[in-house]
């Protein structure tokens, strides 16, 4: 067997797929219900990739049919702002030698081997960027980001794909700040042929739109622009703006945010399979402009078209991009201007942000001597409040009703966990993620920040919460915090949570980088 | 724009009809001829179309499927990979990519309906053994485009919508043949109008014209295709047929 696959490594051959023995798995980056991620280096060439197992196990019907959607929409988008899949490669568990058959279980017909998705390799992903203590997106960035998270999707939208899972993790960027769509594992070609059913239990649920909400089964790429919506405000103002428990509190928070729905704003709406079951006991208004009155005028002109009720009326991603926000001062920057992920501890010095500086040398130092024992790492939190004081400015009184999401939830927990994906600055990739910036823990819902990829086109598993809830643990939100824990992610920062370990700033996104105007 | 025909690899691997011709070594070695392969692929398709009519799939379920085995065996041979059990995998993994799922033990149920000769039994695990052999000969590559797409634009463009329903059947009848894996799916469609006008009497060459496309090449798949009719009766000769697969595992 090995004979056979060493003669995969050193050639690529013309057709077939090389074997996952072409790559040195360096670690585990991100673990899904798909399967695991690594980041990894071709042996030959040493270029670092990211390496998607799909699980084959649990599968009667062969081949999954999710990883042949991704697949097969992968091979057909090629654009600078999607993710590239580089190839795909198959697992000494069979043989490659084609003249051999592939083991299969008699019994169960189950399929031995492993198949890897090859990708480009990122540095990080948005969410964890954003949550990066001390890092503040400027305007020109944010704008330059959202720009390309719409080209990238209204490229995908043009060639008839719903990405069907936008959210901060899905979105990597790399040093050159560059931003690409990743994780296709739930995005559907659609046509125009409104005839087709589709399933309503996709999009993360604090990104997914009030139509899916209410059981819609024929809706279209106006669902990935709510998400665009949802992470345009979260970039503005700080952490998640819709943080939702469960499919009816979700709701509730759009109501309460964007106005209750009628036939008269949203004709039809009465016609959607669940309306009755959740519709609103009171009539809300709308509340966009009054709770984001701090936004600058464009950019709240644009959130409101994207964070409209009805998906009909809904701004399309071409749209967008034309939208004056992108187009008056300051513009946009060139992804090429943004600071680099190492050099975004400069970035911040030149922020006079000094005692934060400080408080991250002291944590990564600590970190570095004793990596096991971050969850017992309270020294840093005072100085965390300081700066929430520092630079929370308004945002308390945006926390409606409840406090607003914990998102600086104890990563730390992971890292006693055996599954959580390794972390420590030893383990970085060069040039790669998670060199400066204090060591691991950022990453909540990530489980460590071994780089952009970690929870990112593969949900870890330590996020714990379902992406799509209704199956299980409902009171988890859909990123929270370390999860198999069952910590439920939308509580305060009070409590037992309240040591926050490796994260010295206090992990409230909201403290990070408060507000934009 | 890259997710349409022109930058896929279906263009990219578009082949030269020479290259059809090569039969694989280990095929050769059982005397398989190229004119065997002609056969056994056309005999392989139609039983593509019986199976796709039980399990009541789309026709462009079918179309998928037929482009995927004829990819197969462009590059590998029959002997190792049997046609009798492609057959039916290329169905069901045209099925799944297409979005119309078909069971695998469905798909083993309609086979003994189909066909009464044993050698075409087959169990689910063999299915799904093949299907990742298939996949990983596909290169992964699972997007096909097909002629479908534009014929329904192009003929109301050319006033022939009546002929609508002559023109699918020749477009359908073309996957009996290698033309999709030699030839832009739009030009198959123009050919299948081209034939469609010369026999409805419709006087079209302005219309031909204006589209810019070399009409020297649709004529040539025109021929092709009549060719193909010609020989029609031919190709479907039983006796021929199992001579063919005879020599086959």
């Amino acid at each position: 067997m090995a004979a056979t696959n060493q003669l995969n490594v050193e050639e690529r051959p013309s057709w077939g797929s090389r074997s996952v023995e072409c790559f040195e798995k360096l670690e585990q980056i991100g673990e899904g219900t798909y399967g695991q991620v690594y980041m990894a280096r071709e042996k030959r060439t040493g270029e670092i990739v990211a390496l998607k197992k799909i699980r084959m196990d649990n599968e009667k019907e062969g081949f999954p049919i999710t990883a042949i959607r991704e697949i097969k929409i992968l091979k057909k988008l090629q654009h600078e702002n999607v993710i590239q899949l580089k190839e795909i490669v198959t697992s000494p568990g069979r043989e490659t030698n084609e003249q051999v058959q592939p083991v299969a279980d008699a019994e169960n017909n189950k399929y031995k081997g492993s198949i890897y998705m090859v990708f480009e390799y990122m540095d990080h992903d948005l969410t964890g960027l954003a949550d990066r203590p001390g890092l503040r997106f400027t305007v020109p960035q944010i704008k330059c980001y959202m720009k390309q998270l719409l080209t990238g999707l209204h490229y995908c939208h043009v060639n008839q794909v719903l990405h069907r899972d936008i959210k901060g993790s899905n979105l990597l960027i790399d040093n050159e700040g560059n931003l690409k769509l990743a994780d296709f594992g739930l995005a559907r070609s659609f046509s125009n042929d409104i005839n087709a059913n589709l399933t309503n239990r996709v999009i993360t649920l604090w990104y997914r739109p009030p139509e899916l909400l209410l059981g819609a089964t024929k809706y279209g790429p106006a669902v990935d622009m709510w998400s665009v919506g949802c992470i345009f405000a979260e970039l503005l103002y700080g952490k998640p703006i819709l943080p939702g428990k469960n499919e009816p509190e979700q709701l509730n928070k759009i109501f309460e945010l964007c106005g209750t729905p009628d036939e008269l704003i949203w004709p039809g709406v009465s016609k959607i399979p669940w309306y009755n079951k959740f519709k609103p006991t009171r009539p809300m208004k709308k509340r966009i402009r009054e709770l984001f009155r701090h936004f600058d005028r464009h950019a709240l002109d644009l959130l409101e078209k994207m964070l409209v009720l009805d998906p009909a009326q809904r701004i399309s991603a071409k749209d967008a991009l034309d939208a004056e926000y992108f187009w008056n001062d300051p513009l946009p920057c060139d992804p090429k201007s943004l600071p680099k992920y190492e050099s975004s501890h400069e970035f911040q010095t030149k922020k006079k942000r000094q005692q934060q500086r400080q408080n991250e040398e002291i944590a990564k130092r600590q970190k570095l001597q004793h990596p096991q024992q971050h969850a017992r790492l309270p020294p840093i939190q005072q100085s965390g409040q300081s700066h929430q004081q520092h630079w929370n400015g308004p945002g308390h009184q945006m926390n409606n009703n409840s406090q607003m999401a914990m998102t600086g939830a104890p990563s730390h927990h992971q890292y006693g966990k055996p599954r959580g994906p390794p972390a420590g600055p030893s383990r970085y990739p060069p040039g790669g993620a998670g060199g400066g910036g204090g060591g691991g823990g950022y990453y909540q819902d990530r489980g460590g920040q071994s780089g952009g990829y970690s929870n990112a086109p593969f949900p870890s598993q330590g996020r714990g919460p379902p992406p799509y809830p209704g199956n299980t643990a409902p009171s988890n939100g859909p990123r929270g915090a370390a999860g198999g824990y069952g910590a439920p992610p939308n509580y305060s920062q009070s409590g037992q949570y309240s040591g926050r370990g490796p994260n010295p700033m206090g992990g409230n996104r909201n403290q990070q980088y408060g507000w934009q105007q | 724009m890259a997710a349409d025909f022109w930058t896929s690899s279906q263009f990219k691997q578009l082949l030269d009809p020479e290259e059809l011709n090569v039969v694989h070594p280990l095929d050769k070695e059982r005397g398989i001829t190229a004119e065997d392969y002609k056969l056994i692929k056309f005999h392989i398709s139609n039983y593509i179309v019986k199976l796709a009519q039980y399990i009541k799939v789309r026709q462009r379920v079918v179309a998928t499927a037929i482009t995927y085995m004829r990819r197969v065996y462009t590059r590998r041979s029959m002997t190792e990979y049997n046609p009798r059990l492609v057959a039916p995998t290329c169905l069901y993994l045209a099925a799944k990519a297409e979005e119309s799922t078909v069971q695998a033990r469905l798909l083993a149920f309609y086979i003994k309906k189909v066909q009464s000769d044993e050698k075409y039994r087959c169990e689910i695990k063999e299915i799904l053994e093949m299907e990742m052999k298939i996949l990983e000969a596909l290169n992964y590559y699972l997007v096909v485009f097909h002629p479908y797409r534009s014929l329904t634009q192009l003929l109301q463009d050319a006033g022939m919508s009546d002929s609508t329903q002559q023109t699918w059947g020749l477009v359908n009848d073309t996957y009996k043949m290698d033309l999709i894996l030699v030839h832009p799916p739009h030009l198959i469609a123009l050919a299948c109008i081209y034939i469609a006008s010369v026999q409805k009497d419709k006087e079209n060459t302005a219309w031909f014209e204006e589209l810019r496309v070399d009409m020297n090449v649709v004529k040539n798949i025109a021929m092709e295709i009549l060719d193909f009719y010609d020989s029609y009766k031919l190709m479907s000769d039983e006796n021929r047929i199992s001579a063919a697969m005879n020599k086959l595992p």
